[in-house]
């Protein structure tokens, strides 16, 4: 989706004034800058409002940042992490999680991906917000994901695979099936 | 849903490459970004200037609030922005869902301030003592524009957004 147009062409277009080169931004970028805000646990309003922080920055200093252009990716995530994070800190912000209904065993279909994603927002924090943004689509790139969790880029892979393995644990204590279509 | 050409992940089991998949379908399906902040996120980029100072947030009193775990309840919030020459001070009340703010530049001197915010902009005068104040703001991001009154063919100097 949009990976046939390089970031750097649509931020080069945006900087001179060309809101076709915006709006790929937003296309191409726009689902990581959530996902990041809600992996960090904010509700709906807080997370749109650190969404569009984050976007209006990018909006005042895209001028100032060619040197960025080509990884903007990396510099909106790094930002939507930031204007979580302050948030967070203000107060307020946090998703309130309403407890839900035991899963069953077995699930299908849609259950089962209700059940998976429930299963996300019940993990340890460092776990979740991996996940999280891991999930998003188009997904992140390795750099992309480091800055949104401010892990080293190298440690990334591991974070991942160690994340992925304690969630088939989970996924097995509770009976749901490693494959959607095992039968 | 492909990966990304320039992703340099080590490659995935296929177990683990089903489950990511899996989650990204349970993430599009139950919380991909809502319209509203798409096009909000659209609509920044008619935000944006060209060739703005641009002033950088030096001091916030909610940081240092956070550091000592004292929350004060409505009490006003103090901001200060720094660019080469000039200072913006801000003191940001609630009042309900929206804030006042009082202002101060230093070095004291008569400005024209944008005060850039949700619903739009609200222009306010610095006296020739730098002293202005915006009331009904709009909670959410907020940026001041100003313009000297002693440098009218300067850029204007604009402070970084901040969520108010």
């Amino acid at each position: 989706m949009g990976a046939s147009i390089e970031v750097g062409d649509l931020a080069r277009a945006a900087a001179a004034g060309d809101p076709h080169g915006w709006n790929g931004l937003v296309e191409r970028f726009g689902a990581l800058v959530w996902s990041t805000a809600r992996a960090y646990g904010l509700g709906p309003d807080a997370g749109a409002d650190a969404a569009q922080t984050t976007w209006l920055r990018l909006a005042e200093q895209l001028d100032r940042l060619q040197d960025q252009h080509d990884r903007l990716g990396v510099w909106l995530a790094a930002t939507a992490r930031r204007e979580s994070l302050r948030l967070l800190r203000a107060g307020g912000a946090e998703e309130a999680v309403a407890p839900y209904p035991a899963m069953r065993a077995e699930p299908s279909g849609h259950e089962r991906e209700a059940q998976l994603w429930r299963l996300v927002r019940d993990l340890p924090e460092d776990c979740r917000r991996l996940l999280r943004i891991l999930s998003t689509v188009p997904a992140p790139s390795q750099e992309e994901m480091a800055a949104a969790l401010d892990l080293p880029v190298a440690r990334v892979p591991a974070a991942r695979a160690a994340c992925l393995r304690d969630f088939h644990h989970r996924m097995a204590t509770i009976g749901i099936k490693a494959d959607a279509d095992d039968s | 849903m492909s990966r990304e050409p320039n992703e340099t992940f080590d490659p995935v089991s296929p177990e683990d490459e089903r489950l990511v998949e899996e989650l990204r379908r349970a993430a599009g399906r139950f919380d991909s970004p809502p319209a509203a902040v798409l096009e909000a996120a659209r609509g920044s980029f008619t935000w944006r200037t060209i060739d703005d100072e641009l002033a950088a947030l030096a001091f916030d009193s909610l940081v240092d609030q956070a550091a000592t775990a004292v929350r004060s309840s409505g009490g006003p919030r103090l901001m200060t922005f720094t660019a080469p020459g000039l200072s913006i001070e801000v003191e940001v009340s609630p009042v309900g869902p929206r804030r006042h703010l009082v202002g101060q530049l230093v070095p004291p001197q008569a400005a024209r301030i944008d005060v850039r915010h949700a619903d739009g902009i609200t222009t306010v005068e610095a006296d020739r003592l730098g002293r202005f104040s915006a009331s009904a703001v709009s909670a959410g991001p907020v940026s001041l524009r100003c313009h000297l009154a002693a440098t009218p063919a300067a850029p204007p100097v604009v402070t970084e957004w901040v969520p108010l």
